[in-house]
């Protein structure tokens, strides 16, 4: 089986633009497009977060699909599990909003649509090649790629500043 | 005949013991794991019975199987299954009506079972219930077709949920609550107003500091129920919901110890060789006041029924306890979390308390200011988990404590650098 692709987060490159947010939840609307979505009613919601921690550090934060997702083994209706894409997923029509999920993600990344009375997270985009977070950030600060080549190319940035620091 | 026997046995078939079910099966895909049921349907989400009740739900709508992360199959669950007693020394267990089963390992996640007040006389009439098990759904479903009013004894959340599911199906409800407030386990009467308009303004009508002295029964059952103040109550049915007791009956002369529930190690392991215990009927700890404690909930039981399934399949696992208090739900258009230590009543905890019309936000400290020991969020529950975690982790919340204190904490404030 294919390593499944993570989304992961360089903080180094996130200016706060937000312009995930607002693609995220554009794609998780009814028209699909920015103009239609902002008419429509439930709103609809973004489900990834860009944080600000204090002095000037930016974190968009979204669900991890945690190996053991508390979210999963929490619920008391069955309506969490991991899809084929290894995506945990919220099968809306078995939630009950009872929010035991939210009770017990550590990421606190689970929202709560009020007017359907369901919780929502991130589904990874089910319906698009690279999730629409990843796709519409400007500074590349949102990477998909599988852990593997992730790591492989954590490891040569640090090499090519371990050899561009011996130059010196 | 070959004598009946399982690599791993687990005697009860709900949350702890399904969980870790599930866990021997993907740790160890070749050895045999058999569930012992007493209840005759096959296992399903307990929480979810209230929904059987309204109707919304049909029994098999809410089975576990193939549910959630109830996936792994090849798990033998026998229904109807009553454990009488545990020999030790021969590992095996006797089953009701006749039969003997020996095994490796052994979990007992036997649960719970409702407390029936013994000085409340006559709840033995034909309508009053205790909303436990499936079964009882079944049948309080089919008295709320027959009936236009139910009394529920007891404030607690599993009634409230059974109140509004008859409040669903048409039925006029009356809780009487001996405490001063609804709730009262899960958070103080100064707590709970937003809660308890909610409830008021859902059409409930709640009588506090009264309790239940007898049932009065008619031709048809349940006709109304006697307070303790001389007044009487005309209803078709009643529920009473006054917590739970853990199914421990069949471990006396075992000689596995007890105290109250099971009593087991950080590993879940009973004093007994190869035997385990989870869930409901076991006794744990609680990580923030270091008190041993019984909890009867499903997230808890879930996972501790994992860590004791680990730890049976040989992948040695710390069950990192949990909290007295924890629950999430909404009742009415509210929704809460309660986590911790949120009675603070004459203790001397740093409470911080900050409200407005529609939330109410109370966060707890430890005395010196330094830990968060407990938290109680109604109307927005934004993030709770965070909130946890935090608590569970006996962190050092040190710079953190402002955005604990004003509901800003988010993820980027746990990473490093």
């Amino acid at each position: 089986m294919q390593e499944p692709k993570e989304i992961f987060v360089d903080t180094s490159r996130c200016t706060a633009c937000k312009t995930c947010e607002i693609a995220c939840a554009v794609a998780h609307s009814k028209g699909g497009n920015l103009y239609a979505a902002l008419m429509e009613s439930p709103a609809p919601k973004r489900r990834l977060y860009v944080e600000w921690v204090s002095p000037d550090k930016h974190v968009p934060v979204l669900c991890r699909q945690c190996e053991d997702a508390p979210c999963m083994h929490a619920c008391i209706s069955g309506a969490i599990s991991r899809d084929e894409r290894s995506v945990v997923v919220t099968d809306t029509d078995k939630c009950i909003g009872c929010w035991t999920c939210v009770m017990v993600c550590p990421f606190g990344v689970i929202g709560r649509h009020l007017e359907t009375h369901k919780s929502y997270r991130c589904d990874r985009c089910p319906d698009r090649e690279t999730p629409a977070c990843v796709s519409s950030c400007p500074t590349k600060a949102l990477i998909y790629r599988t852990a593997e080549e992730f790591s492989h190319g954590v490891r040569r940035g640090a090499a090519s500043e371990l050899v561009s620091g011996e130059g010196k | 005949m070959a004598a009946d026997r399982a690599d791993y046995l687990v005697i009860g078939g709900s949350a702890a013991g399904m969980a870790a079910a599930q866990v021997i099966r993907r740790q160890a895909p070749s050895s045999r794991v058999t569930v012992l049921s007493e209840e005759p349907d096959m296992p399903y989400f307990r929480p979810m019975i209230p929904y059987v009740v309204t109707g919304r739900k049909k029994p098999e709508e809410i089975g576990l199987q193939g549910n959630g992360p109830y996936t792994a199959g090849g798990i033998d669950v026998r229904t109807g299954s009553h454990v009488d007693s545990v020999d030790v020394s021969r590992k095996s267990v006797a089953v009701k009506g006749g039969g003997r089963l020996s095994y490796g390992r052994l979990l007992l996640a036997t649960g719970s079972r409702p407390y029936i007040p013994p000085e409340i006389q006559g709840t033995d009439a034909q309508g009053v219930f205790a909303l436990r098990k499936l079964s009882d759904a079944r049948e309080m479903a089919r008295r709320a077709g027959d009936t236009n009013s139910a009394v529920m004894l007891g404030g607690g959340l599993l009634n409230l949920k059974a109140t509004f599911a008859l409040l669903e199906r048409g039925v006029k409800v009356t809780l009487v609550v001996q405490s001063p407030e609804v709730l009262s386990q899960l958070m103080e009467p100064g707590d709970a107003g937003l809660i308890r308009d909610a409830l008021d303004k859902a059409g409930l009508k709640i009588v506090t500091g009264r309790s239940a002295k007898g049932i009065i029964s008619g031709k048809n059952g349940v006709a109304g129920v006697s307070l303790d103040d001389g007044s009487e109550m005309a209803c078709g049915m009643v529920c009473i919901g006054k917590g739970v007791r853990p199914n421990i009956d069949f471990l006396p002369g075992s000689g596995i110890t007890i105290d109250k529930g099971i009593v087991v190690d950080k590993n879940t392991a009973c004093s007994t060789p190869d035997i385990f215990a989870a869930g409901d009927v076991a006794v744990t700890f609680d990580p923030v006041t270091g008190k041993r404690i019984m909890t009867g909930l499903w997230t808890n039981a879930v996972e501790m029924g994992r860590c004791a399934g680990y730890n049976m399949a040989g992948k040695k696992t710390a069950y990192a306890g949990t909290f007295g208090i924890m629950n999430a739900t909404q009742v009415a258009d509210m929704p809460f979390v309660s986590m911790g230590i949120v009675h603070t009543k004459g203790s001397d905890h740093e409470v911080h308390v900050r409200a407005s019309g529609s939330t109410y936000r109370k966060v707890v400290f430890s005395p010196d200011g330094e830990r968060l020991v407990g938290a109680l969020f109604v109307g927005d529950i934004t993030g709770a988990g965070m909130y946890r975690y935090v608590i569970r982790g006996n962190m050092n919340i040190g710079r953190i404590k402002p955005r604990i204190l004003d509901g800003t904490l988010h993820y980027g404030h746990f990473l490093k650098g």
